[in-house]
């Protein structure tokens, strides 16, 4: 791919994605097939939350399921393929200068025709007392990376969704026990993951209408700081109002998706009341060339078959919208 | 050019394939241990990073001493690996 250059030798392409999750890597592969010359930015894992996911069993075409990062790796690949190209760094602004937007950047400042923001979201942070002190030392949000650091240990796993119900499931390949805390009455997983979860009540013991309130333990000492472990979870039982103790070496923590939108905080890109993207039916934002695809996009219903779908969407749109403004 | 790099790793842990991706776009080398493979050795990981996590990219530079960098974490791997 060869980079365009304007007057001020500024980098420019067609279209600049930002994120490289599963919407970004299917519209690059629509994008790049039509010759639109396509730069994709990441600044986590290519793949995004699907690529940490231990297992994805609701993927059309797979009929025994797919490890995420396995078809993370497909989905890079094949925009690979026909030529999308993935920048490791971050996007920290957005600047509509008319026909080209501005893209601030770690490597430099970008120009591009069309913006396609595909970001998708994070694991949201419980908020609580030793929850960033024990982070990484005991705290975690990724089981995919940290799960084999507790082989015949105790672990607590808080949430009650698909995530939380998924990965609790994973880590029973390590643990020799699992508290799973839920804060609700019910479960807002899907039914067969509850399935799923009955299958292993020998390693899973569910403790409904349960807040996580405290995360307590030996904090680490030193500089850089070192040691430092998890002993127990503090929570409340809801029903009686009484305090629960649960005993444990590590907490994972899976309470629902914050969207990564802080760098279009201040814009022009107008975001709904949860900080996700609006956008029209065309999938544009507030800002004209710039569109939005995935779990960012406010009423995006957070499934992997979804991203990719409005991702391909985004790239027709896309296209017809450069065709409109050579 | 540092002298030696490790980065501890497991199978599933997408942040380690992108460690390796970027060390790898740059021209450097490294040993990589799987610690599914070795779980022997994640009392290692965990003594030289402070944490259970990974993935743990330790750099050696020539006079011996170390940086460590856990998680995939650009802005300070960057300048260690300088």
């Amino acid at each position: 791919m060869v980079k365009q250059m304007t007057k001020d030798t500024t980098p420019t392409h067609d279209v600049i994605m930002i994120g490289a999750g599963p919407a970004s890597l299917s519209a690059a592969i629509y994008t790049t097939r039509e010759d639109v010359d396509t730069l994709i930015f990441e600044k986590g894992a290519i793949g995004g939350l699907a690529a940490i996911t231990d297992w994805i069993d609701n993927y059309p075409g797979f009929a025994k399921g797919v490890a995420g990062l396995e078809l993370a790796d497909s989905l890079w690949q094949q925009a690979e393929r026909f030529g999308a190209k993935i920048e490791l760094g971050e996007v920290t602004e957005i600047i509509n200068e008319g026909k080209f937007k501005r893209l601030k950047t770690t490597s430099g400042d970008y120009l591009a025709k069309a913006v396609l923001i595909a970001t998708g979201s994070d694991y949201k942070k419980l908020g609580i007392p030793g929850e960033k002190e024990y982070y990484g030392r005991g705290v975690h949000y990724c089981a995919t990376c940290d799960g084999a650091f507790y082989r015949d240990k105790h672990l607590v796993v808080v949430g009650g969704g698909n995530s939380a119900v998924q990965e609790a499931i994973f880590l029973t390949r390590f643990t020799k026990g699992i508290d799973l805390l839920v804060r609700g009455d019910k479960f807002r997983a899907s039914e067969v993951l509850q399935h799923e979860l009955a299958k292993n009540k020998d390693k899973i013991t569910v403790h409904m209408n349960t807040t996580t309130d405290e995360i307590s333990g030996v904090l680490p000492t030193g500089k850089p700081p070192t040691g430092g472990k998890v002993t127990k979870v503090i929570g409340t039982n809801k029903l009686t109002g009484k305090k629960v103790e649960f005993p444990t070496d590590g907490v994972f923590i899976f309470v629902g998706l914050s969207p990564n939108t802080e760098f279009v905080k201040g814009s022009d890109i107008e975001l709904d009341k949860v900080g996700l993207i609006k956008t029209g039916q065309l999938l544009e934002t507030s800002m004209p060339g710039v569109f939005a695809a995935g779990d960012v996009r406010s009423g995006a219903t957070m499934q992997i078959a979804s991203a990719t779908g409005e991702g391909a969407t985004a790239a027709l749109i896309i296209r017809k919208y450069l065709e409109g403004h050579a | 050019m540092p002298k030696n790099i490790t980065i501890f790793t497991t199978n599933t842990c997408a942040y380690c394939v992108m460690v390796k991706r970027w060390l790898g776009a740059k021209g450097f080398t490294y040993e990589e241990v799987n610690l599914d493979e070795f779980p022997e050795r994640q009392q290692e990981a965990m003594q030289v990073s402070g944490q259970m996590a990974v993935p743990v990219t330790v750099i050696t530079k020539h006079d011996d001493s170390q940086e460590v960098v856990v998680g995939y974490n650009l802005a300070k791997l960057a300048p260690a690996v300088a």
